[in-house]
């Protein structure tokens, strides 16, 4: 053979291998949606939030909350952001059902108050948010969805309710476990005041939190984000019944109540300057 | 020779050069692949183009000058213009070979008609020593230079080195989000372990336990799963235990009903799949996962807490005691994300809900009327053998003294007759969150 003749086996060769080697190459490739880079980079601007929370678990009370925020992104990773807002808060069935049952049980008469009975109101928190994630995500092969998962931390005051569902200050009726001052029996709607003891206070509460943000379009984003809210529980022990239900205070503070957690699934939307 | 050797060089490429011709957009829609950039390559930077061109756009911000969008695509790099039956995937890897400033324009504004993808419809410039360069991919980045800008200067071929299709060492991209799916699921076994799954809806009871899974993935986005979990810690909440001591109320038996073991099989789709960089240094592939399954499960209940036994002025701790409750059935939804790492290797963090159906009548075994009939012969001292109870009741479980705490059993059958007295069902959510790792083959 002469030199020719290799050079035409050698393209021949070739045009044969191109072909295998792209369609190996080609079954490597299963998707080519993901688009490469960064589009949005928040960094160095304002925003503003809004978000509702709602409660993951729910024993004796529930809560609803309602936050505002503003933040500025020091860096693209890094903001810092500043929250209030009022959560909305109510007992539980449960703690209801607690409340009449135990109204009419003479054989406890010295007991402690329930842990975690404090409703949460206004508050306000400043933190950081870290987001060191930024990734897209593929919706149905075609749609790219940018975002970045964050870690929040941060702390505030907030304002605290707690009515308590043992110590009833003026039985009504301790066979139905009414306590208030309804007008019909089966009626708990009819009342407009309670006879169980209350306190309140103002303390300091800590908040952290991890979620995602899907940004849409330039401005706009979606938050989703599970935050807990965490204070110093309070209550009082050794009560006793027959003190409590004369009007007196009774009992000692817990030496160490522990802290309440509220742990809920916020759902927000941010606005980008 | 020569005309032969022509010949069979002509029939070897013909079939070929066959889906390079022009085809219905249904039949290009399938074959229109984007070769992939390979491993790793190094590609020397096209040179500059000899014929004489317009003055160059240059960008009035930094910006403009990193993100070359719709000016430079559609001026200034008319070569690399995406032909019109690279369809959807094509379009994809334009976008994602741009920084994504101008993804949102439309990369195949000014595309002209060319019958393939891989079509060249010029010969390649010369490179540098005189040779011809190799064909410019087409996720390859563009070069300031070719813009006019102030950018940093990408003429450096490391600056041009693609890694798995992303230009990592381009300083005018800021972040790299590799563009394809890397790993292909079709057809391969995953075994998983999960060494924690803890409870997270505990209201009346605790579960943390371990579980194991097998998934085989029928297809790209579909798969078979079997899934088998023991709970190794399986107790009432500390909840209820405080309602027992403060006000003297507890759940309902069914209510409090808590799962020793669960196996469950079913399907599991992953329709989402993304990309993320952590800090922009590394790239993570992850799906998103949702699964749903049907099974059994083993249940119990608590009967008695730990107490303290005092015997004879000696204190013993007698741990807490549970009642077989039966079998339930078992139904498991969950979702979650699978982060993989290599061709082998994921983690997978996800939550799922095991419902199942509760209700409780009969307590290792025994029915109200066994514990009457057992309470009656425990008051008269008389044996259980002796006694006309239902073939399951494992009476046995309810006579003797523990020699250890000194704790005599017959005083539980209160606690058990008080859990069959009013029967109670419930239908219960144990939504456990999961934390484990895969390994594919």
């Amino acid at each position: 053979m002469n030199a020719r003749t290799l050079c035409v086996f050698a393209s021949l060769a070739v045009s044969l291998a191109a072909p295998v080697s792209a369609a190996q190459a080609d079954e490597n490739v299963l998707d080519h949606v993901v688009v490469r880079n960064r589009l949005y980079e928040p960094g160095g601007k304002l925003e503003l939030s809004i978000g509702a929370g709602l409660p993951l678990q729910s024993r004796l009370t529930a809560h609803y909350i309602f936050n505002a925020g503003v933040a500025y992104n020091l860096f693209d990773t890094f903001a810092v952001e500043a929250r209030a807002g009022y959560a909305a808060s109510r007992h539980t069935g449960l703690a209801r059902s607690i409340s009449e049952s135990f109204l009419g049980r003479e054989d406890k008469r010295v007991t402690d108050e329930l842990q975690d009975l404090w409703q949460m109101n206004l508050h306000g928190v400043v933190g950081v948010r870290w987001a060191p994630i930024y990734g897209k995500l593929s919706l149905l092969s075609d749609l790219p969805a940018h975002f970045q998962a964050y870690a929040w931390a941060g702390g505030g005051l907030g304002s605290f309710q707690r009515s308590s569902v043992i110590q009833c200050t003026q039985v009504v009726n301790r066979e139905l476990g009414i306590c208030d001052n309804r007008t019909s029996v089966d009626d708990r709607g009819s009342a407009t005041q309670d006879y169980w003891a209350k306190e309140s206070r103002v303390a300091p509460v800590a908040s952290a939190a991890v979620g995602f943000r899907f940004f849409i379009l330039d401005s706009h984003g979606v938050r989703l984000e599970l935050r807990d809210w965490i204070f110093r529980d309070a209550y009082r022990v050794n009560l006793v019944r027959d003190a409590w239900e004369s009007g007196q205070t009774t009992g000692e503070p817990a030496r160490s109540p522990g802290l309440t957690h509220l742990v809920q699934f916020d759902l927000g939307y941010t606005f980008s300057f | 020779m020569r005309p032969i050797l022509s010949l069979a060089l002509l029939v070897a490429t013909a079939p070929q050069a066959a889906p390079r011709v022009p085809a219905p957009a249904f039949a290009l829609a399938q074959v229109q692949q984007v070769p992939a950039p390979g491993a790793e390559t190094s590609l020397p930077p096209p040179p500059p183009q000899p014929s004489p061109r317009p003055e160059p756009m240059v960008p009035e911000t930094a910006d403009e000058a990193v993100s070359p969008g719709a000016n430079a695509r559609s001026d200034s790099v008319p070569a690399r213009r995406a032909p019109p039956d690279a369809s959807a995937s094509q379009e994809e890897a334009a976008v994602g070979s741009e920084p994504e400033s101008d993804a949102a324009a439309d990369p195949e504004a000014g595309a002209e008609p060319a019958p393939t993808v891989e079509a060249e419809p010029a010969p390649p410039p010369p490179g540098r020593d005189g040779q011809a360069a190799p064909p410019r991919p087409d996720d390859a980045p563009e070069l300031a230079a070719d813009l006019g800008s102030d950018a940093p200067r990408t003429t450096d071929a490391r600056q041009q080195r693609l890694v798995n299709g992303a230009p990592l060492y381009n300083p005018n991209v800021s972040v790299h989000i590799v563009q394809k799916k890397r790993f292909a699921d079709e057809g391969r076994h995953e075994l998983t372990l999960y060494p924690a799954a803890v409870q997270v809806n505990g209201k009346y009871t605790n579960h943390v336990g371990t579980a194991a899974h097998y998934t085989y993935h029928l297809q790209e986005n579909f798969a078979l799963q079997v899934m088998g979990q023991y709970n190794w810690h399986s107790n009432e909440s500390a909840f209820n235990l405080e309602l027992i001591d403060k006000v003297r109320e507890q759940a309902q038996a069914a209510s409090s009903l808590l799962l020793v073991w669960g196996a469950h099989a079913g399907v599991e789709v992953t329709p989402l799949y993304g990309k993320f960089a952590f800090l922009n240094n590394s790239l993570a592939q992850f799906s998103v996962v949702l699964s749903g399954g049907a099974g059994i499960g083993s249940t119990r209940h608590l009967i008695r807490p730990a107490v303290t036994n005092d015997v004879d002025g000696e204190s013993f701790k007698v741990p807490a005691r549970f009642g077989d409750t039966g079998t339930k059935f078992l139904g498991s939804v969950g979702g979650g994300f699978r982060l993989q790492f290599g061709e082998s290797y994921a983690l997978r963090v996800e939550v799922r809900d095991l419902i199942y159906t509760a209700r409780v009548d009969k307590v290792d075994g025994c029915n109200l009327a066994d514990f009457e009939a057992l309470e009656m012969a425990r008051s008269t001292n008389q044996e259980f053998s002796t006694l006309n109870l239902s073939g399951s009741c494992r009476y046995e479980r309810f006579d003797g003294v523990d020699p250890k705490t000194k704790k005599n059993y017959r005083e539980d059958i209160i606690l058990g007759r008080d859990l069959v007295s009013e029967p109670s069902s419930d239908v219960l959510n144990n939504i456990s969150f999961y934390a484990g790792f895969s390994v594919l083959f």
